[in-house]
């Protein structure tokens, strides 16, 4: 598997997943997600990220790539845990919508792929759909979640998450030039 | 016999313009050496209260607060030697981080600090390593004492191209120093001694004034951007504003000027009143610049 062919399905398992949050956006009941949907989601959102860091951590032997799990780990538990206490002061459960579950689908497909590959190939594409997967969770916050936050504490607390995502985002196509440039050998 | 009596004229002449000069070259530009400066009590004097130390007794010592994935402030003026603290009030462990890689905290945990000595460069661009989106800088306050001391210690620097705007501004503004009083004196001149050929300078200096100066405008501005604020602000006000009314003055004196010249005449009065009100805004001008970079 080449780097070109990986980044093209990261952009198009991505492309499916954004393809249908704008579905649910339009079809009647999911197209306004409620509070405890948002909270919901963003809770989805932060155990599929965790999850993956730990798979991370487990099979890749690259330095960067372990240290960037491991933030990712620390960075989503600790949003996770600031989501928590916000939920338990607004009174507010998480609820799933079918933004939560086209997230959960999505990664249990990526976790399984995921799974079948190791070494450069293993660290590329997790890298690689970190990039889309923030992306991806980044545009949700601002199209659909920040828009349709009834309280406004939820709203402001889904505001600041973004520049974190955007952080993340941002580490993540860093490591991606980076072994980008390193394993163009591409051999087997 | 002719040319004895031109080198009489221009001897005279030559001590004239650099008399004429000198206060302007001092406004725009005091002399950087410590010897010079001691000679300047109001200068010396102001350097033992320098602006941090009253900062420091406000607020603790330079401080940079991480909160909310930013780095508050993000531009902190600081002096070379002193220290910075780095205290993280967010909620995620984040780094700082020297660009050019001089240096690196590691994680800083929610609630820890971590601190530099601001290093003598001018400006110093810092990031978040595992959130490259938090950028941020801390920017070296001129001071004038020990830039002075540095040079004399170590003999004279070497020629570094300019390439901040900090370097281009006062490099300009020696042009647009000189050739302004220069072409207010060869006028006045060549209109005393009735010689065409000063009057020919003098348009020409006029001219290359009025292009140069522009440059020196917006070098100027560019300066300012940098600096987020951290000027006097009563005197930033002045000096960007008369700066940028003498890029309008100038280029209407060329103007003024290149009409009286197409028709063959030296400048009246009218025009030479002007000019020498002018170069008396320039050397205010020049004066208010000089207190900005070394000291109030």
């Amino acid at each position: 598997m080449n780097v070109r062919s990986m980044v093209a399905s990261a952009a198009v398992a991505s492309l499916l997943v954004v393809g249908s949050l704008a579905q649910t956006k339009k079809g009647g009941e999911g197209a306004k997600p409620t509070d405890p949907q948002i909270v919901g989601v963003v809770t989805a959102a932060n155990q599929i990220d965790i999850a993956q860091a730990k798979l991370a951590l487990k099979k890749t032997k690259n330095d960067q790539v372990k240290q960037f799990a491991q933030q990712m780990i620390d960075d989503h538990t600790k949003l996770q845990n600031s989501v928590n206490e916000l939920g338990k002061k607004l009174g507010v459960t998480p609820a799933p919508s079918d933004i939560s579950k086209s997230l959960k689908t999505a990664a249990a497909a990526q976790t399984k792929k995921l799974q079948g590959l190791s070494g450069k190939a293993f660290d590329k594409e997790y890298i690689d759909h970190e990039v889309a997967y923030h992306q991806q969770v980044l545009d949700a916050a601002g199209n659909v979640l920040i828009p349709n936050a009834q309280n406004a504490e939820l709203k402001s607390a889904v505001q600041g998450a973004a520049p974190l995502l955007q952080g993340h985002l941002d580490h993540a196509k860093q490591i991606q030039s980076s072994l980008g440039g390193g394993s163009s050998s591409g051999s087997h | 016999m002719k040319q004895v009596s031109s080198s009489w004229c221009v001897r005279p002449l030559l001590w004239t313009m650099l008399a004429f000069m000198a206060p302007v070259s001092w406004a725009a530009h005091p002399p950087l050496f410590p010897t010079t400066v001691a000679n300047h009590p109001t200068i010396a004097a102001q350097q033992t209260t320098p602006q941090n130390a009253a900062k420091a007794g406000d607020s603790g010592g330079a401080q940079v607060v991480m909160k909310a994935m930013s780095f508050q402030p993000a531009a902190l003026n600081v002096r070379a030697g002193e220290t910075v603290v780095f205290r993280n009030e967010d909620i995620f462990a984040h780094t700082v981080t020297a660009d050019d890689g001089s240096f690196d905290s590691g994680l800083i945990q929610p609630g820890e600090s971590w601190k530099i000595t601001m290093p003598k460069t001018a400006s110093l661009a810092y990031h978040c390593r595992p959130h490259p989106n938090m950028k941020a800088k801390l920017v070296e306050q001129a001071e004038p004492a020990s830039a002075g001391k540095q040079a004399a210690s170590q003999g004279l620097p070497g020629f570094n191209p300019p390439s901040k705007p900090q370097e281009f501004h006062p490099i300009l503004v020696n042009f647009t120093a000189a050739l302004l009083p220069l072409a207010f004196l060869s006028d006045l001149l060549g209109r005393f001694f009735k010689r065409a050929s000063l009057n020919n300078a003098a348009a020409w200096m006029v001219l290359y004034a009025a292009a140069i100066t522009p440059l020196t405008g917006i070098a100027g501005w560019w300066w300012k951007s940098t600096l987020h604020g951290s000027l006097p602000p009563e005197i930033i006000a002045v000096h960007q504003w008369l700066g940028t009314a003498m890029v309008l003055v100038l280029i209407a004196l060329a103007a003024w000027r290149w009409k009286i010249q197409k028709r063959g005449k030296a400048p009246g009065a009218s025009y030479l009143i002007v000019t020498a009100i002018a170069v008396l805004a320039l050397i205010y001008q020049g004066s208010l610049g000089g207190l900005m970079v070394f000291g109030k």
